[in-house]
This record gives C-alpha cells, sequence and structure tokens, in this order.
C-alpha cells in the first residue's frame, strides 16, 4: 500500500461489562455518537461508515444514528482484529483518497452475552458440526490450547512462561479504572484461575464482553483543524492464509504460523520503520498464546522466544516494550481489535494518566482475525 | 476419563461414510474421484476437478498426534458437566499427513498424551454414535 495520509481523530467507547442490559445496536450508537464529538465533528459531517460482516449492517446504524445525508459505506470481510484494526483502515484510505469521503465512522461492537455466546460463529459452521463438536472439540479456548500445546512441543514453554502474559496485561488493568478486571494478579492468584483447556485457565483467555468502539479516520490534512493530536497511520499491512475459518485452526499445515510476518513486513516498508522503532505496542490477546506468537510476528523478538520476552517483564508497566497497555482482551475488555486501536491512539495523544507511556510516538497494533492478520503502525505527528 | 456426548449434526449427508467407515473400524478419507488427490476436510467443490465427486479411500489407522488439548470444561451447548476431562487429539494417519482428524484420546491408566505420540485407531461409542478415538501404540 503507497503512504498514508489518513488519521484517526476521534475515539469513543461504551462500558465493557460481562452482560449490557443495552442491546448491541444501542452500544454501537453510543460509542460512534462518542467518537464523533471526540472529534469535534457533528452527526451532519459523517460522510463515510465502515462496517463489519458480523455487525449490524450499515443503514440499520446510520438509521439510529439519524445519518440522513449521502454517505460512502463499506464492509470489512475478514474477522476480529484484522477488521477493526486493519483492513477497515485501509478501505477508509481508499475511500478518502478516492475523494468518496472526507469524515469515516468505524464502529464495532460484541455482545458475548448474547445466546450461545461467542462460540457459536463456530458452530454455525457445518463441518465443524459434524468432526469437532461430537469429539468436544469446541470453541476457541480448545482451539488455542492445542495450538499451545504444540508451541511447547517445538519451543519450549514454562507455567511460569505461560502465566506471564496474563500477568502482564493484569498489570497494566490495574492502572485502567475503565478495564473489565482491574484487581492485581499474582502467579498464585493465576494458578486459583480454573483449568478450562489445558494448558489455558481462565485467565489465559480473553474476557466475555459487552461492549462496542468506534473511531473517526479522515485525511491528514483536514486533522490538523481537529481539536486533537494528529495520530497518522503510517504503516498498514494485511496477511491471509488460504483456509477458511472453518478449517484454518486445524488444517493449516502449521498451526502457530498465523500470517503476521507478511503484515509486519508490510507495515514496517510502508512506515519505513524497524521494530526498533515501536515505543510500544498493542497486540491482540484473544488467548496468552495469540499474544506470545504476535510478539514474535512484529519482531519484538526471535521466533520462539515470545513467551521468554513476556517473562522477563518487558511488556510490563515501565519495560521496555510496553505490551496492551490498558489491559487488552484479557483484562481491560474483549471488543475484537478495536479497544486495542482506540487505546494506541489515547497513548499516542498521552492522555492516558497513570498508564501513560513517557514520550508515546509510535504504536504497533497487531490485529488476529481468523485466517488474517493485520498490523499498523500508528505515529504521532 | 470421561466422553463427549454430542452427536453429529449431519447439516447434510457429506460426511457420513467417513462414520460409516468407524463403524467398520475403518478410518477413511475424502478424496477427489478423478485424480484421488485427498481433501480434507471435504469441501464443497473440489478445486483439482471440479465435476469429480468425493470417494473415500481407506487410509492407515495409524498416525501421529499433532497436538491435543485435556478439556476440563465443555464449551457445547447443553450441560455436559459430567463429560468431563477429555482429552481431544488433531491425529494425522501416517497415509496422509498434515491432515487432522479431530479425535479422542483412549488413555490407559496414568497416560497423557504428547505432540508426536504414535496412535492407532481404536473408535469408541458415545450413546448411540460412535466417535473417532485413538489409542497409543507401545
Ligand atoms: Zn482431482
Amino acid at each position: 500500500m503507497k503512504a498514508s495520509m489518513v488519521a484517526i481523530t476521534g475515539v469513543g467507547e461504551t462500558e465493557y461489562v460481562r452482560a449490557s442490559q443495552n442491546s448491541l445496536m444501542h452500544m454501537l450508537a453510543e460509542a460512534s455518537r462518542k467518537a464523533i464529538t471526540d472529534s469535534g465533528l457533528k452527526i451532519s459531517d459523517i460522510d463515510g461508515v465502515i462496517g463489519n460482516r458480523n455487525n449490524h449492517s450499515t443503514d440499520d446504524l446510520c438509521f439510529n444514528l439519524g445519518i440522513t445525508q449521502q454517505v460512502f459505506t463499506a464492509v470489512t470481510d475478514v474477522a476480529g482484529g484484522t477488521a477493526t484494526t486493519g483492513a477497515a483502515l485501509q478501505l477508509a484510505q481508499l475511500a478518502i483518497d478516492a475523494g468518496l469521503a472526507k469524515y469515516i465512522l468505524i464502529p464495532y461492537g460484541i455482545s458475548c452475552s448474547a445466546p450461545g455466546g461467542p462460540y457459536m460463529f463456530h458452530g454455525r459452521e457445518p463441518l465443524k458440526g459434524d468432526l469437532e463438536m461430537p469429539v468436544g472439540y469446541y470453541g476457541q479456548p480448545s482451539y488455542f490450547a492445542a495450538m499451545t500445546n504444540r508451541y511447547r512441543y517445538e519451543y519450549g514453554l514454562t507455567d511460569e512462561e505461560l502465566a506471564s502474559v496474563a500477568l502482564t496485561h493484569r498489570a497494566w488493568a490495574t492502572l485502567n479504572p475503565d478495564a473489565q478486571k482491574n484487581q492485581p494478579m499474582d502467579y498464585d492468584e493465576y494458578l486459583k484461575s480454573p483449568m478450562i483447556s489445558t494448558p489455558l485457565r481462565a485467565a489465559d483467555c480473553c474476557l466475555m464482553t459487552d461492549g462496542a468502539g468506534a473511531y473517526i479516520v479522515t485525511s491528514t490534512e483536514r486533522a490538523r483543524d481537529l481539536p486533537h493530536a494528529t495520530v497518522t497511520v503510517a504503516g498498514l499491512g494485511i496477511g491471509t492464509n488460504p483456509w477458511p475459518q472453518s478449517m484454518v485452526l486445524t488444517q493449516n499445515p502449521n498451526l502457530l504460523n498465523l500470517p503476521g510476518r507478511k503484515s509486519a513486513a508490510d507495515a514496517y516498508k510502508m512506515a519505513d520503520m524497524s521494530p526498533d522503532d515501536l515505543d510500544l505496542a498493542q497486540i491482540y490477546d484473544c488467548f496468552s498464546i495469540s499474544a506470545i506468537l504476535q510478539s514474535e510476528m512484529l519482531g519484538l523478538c526471535e521466533k520462539g522466544q515470545g513467551a521468554k520476552f513476556y517473562h522477563a517483564g518487558h511488556g510490563m508497566p515501565g519495560g521496555k516494550m510496553p505490551i496492551n497497555t490498558s489491559g487488552g482482551h484479557m483484562s481491560g475488555g474483549y471488543v475484537p481489535g478495536i479497544n486495542l486501536l482506540i487505546e494506541a491512539v489515547r497513548q499516542l495523544r498521552g492522555d492516558r494518566g497513570t498508564a501513560q507511556v513517557p514520550d508515546a510516538k509510535v504504536c504497533a497494533v497487531a490485529g488476529l482475525g481468523g485466517n488474517s492478520h493485520s498490523t499498523t503502525i500508528l505515529t504521532r505527528s | 476419563m470421561g466422553i463427549p456426548v454430542f452427536p453429529p449434526r449431519f447439516d447434510t449427508d457429506l460426511l457420513k461414510p467417513f462414520y460409516e467407515g468407524l463403524e467398520k473400524g475403518e478410518l477413511r478419507m475424502s478424496a477427489c474421484s478423478t485424480c484421488g488427490e485427498f481433501h480434507w476436510y471435504p469441501p464443497e467443490i473440489l478445486h483439482c476437478h471440479p465435476e469429480a465427486k468425493i470417494d473415500w479411500r481407506t487410509i492407515s489407522p495409524e498416525g501421529v498426534i499433532y497436538s491435543f488439548t485435556t478439556v476440563t470444561r465443555s464449551l457445547l451447548p447443553g450441560d455436559h458437566r459430567d463429560e468431563v476431562p477429555f482429552t481431544v487429539i488433531l491425529v494425522e494417519s501416517d497415509d496422509v499427513p498434515n491432515a487432522r482428524i479431530p479425535s479422542i484420546f483412549m488413555a490407559r491408566e496414568g497416560q497423557e498424551a504428547e505432540c508426536g505420540m504414535r496412535v492407532r485407531l481404536s473408535p469408541v461409542q458415545a450413546g448411540e454414535h460412535i466417535l473417532p478415538a485413538f489409542e497409543a501404540i507401545d
């Protein structure tokens, strides 16, 4: 992708809770209104909306927000983190460069408390209904547990190293009053967390969250006239692999080979940067193993060293590479990808109070989404 | 150890030959009727020969565990608390590397699954239906 001329100028979030009284549409609309206001804009300024295949359609959303003007619309056709932290920004840049929109709203929400929970996404797959559910291989914790055991076999992984991911993200969450789980956790507390699917405990899994986030994208030129410091999309890369959602978690020849190396290489190239330029990172932590693998793919450490990198404390508050500074998906809230991107923007604005990474100027956001992966590098101009 | 009880859904008949094979103690895998290439899981369309049909070929009942997990909290719809723990293994038959069959590990006393462990097919009954299961080869 050519050099980006787009910036994120507004962010908004609902509260993140285990079970909300509000519908998904209510949460999407609330986060959207907050992002528009944060951007110094009005509903009537929005002329683009990018949704996602797993959320409400953009026409329903526009109607509920009172957007009556002509809007450019598009939908990201990838899952979770890739959609909200990569693909949506890519579409926004295309639309803005083409002159199709000036101020684009990108919302995303989730309702894990809905019937069937987050698992039915997989349960609807006929192949899983025939081949995986009968043997009890069902639910994301089991899929990522098998990846974890394979990682342990190939590279070695102690229980303490595995735990260090959850402990790192929790340490950040204690600095975030809005985090869903922000009470301190040490290794003894971690060991009390119930085992779900060996070796993953509840503490190794993302939270069950109801909530939504939203952000506004415009050109870097227009961003200068808006209230906040400009946060620019300096680099963006997307990688895919050739396995559909129904097969990627069993049939990928190397289950640990997420398409993150391609996305990171493309993002660094576009930004003309290397991992050495990063001040902090937000990494899609649906499970501890996902964060371990992506920390390696981002180039924070060598292949097979991700868990040791965490265990050395590098991602902790005060560490050399702060990771998931709002608590991430495991302690902050699970609103796939979007709350990680919003945290990156807040850090680069210097708005994060006790959790602020000093002099944060460059932040990578790694977004896993099933058979896809995005790396986005945000900078404060 | 327990056994999950959750029958195959069979939205279509696509996977029935796989289970019919298990009833006979055979491990079967889907392949292209024109060129014989294995396609696992069975796809709706065989991209090598779009006009071909799926052939079910009997393959080696011996193979290796690619990875595993012991499920201590079943997330299957409904109440399955009495069925845990059980160990799910992803097995690669010696005949078709990289094609993974989700299965149950039939552990002998004190035995635990491991990546790289050699296993042999040993289907197990779960209520009214049969499941792919494997036991370690000594
Ligand atoms: Zn063929």
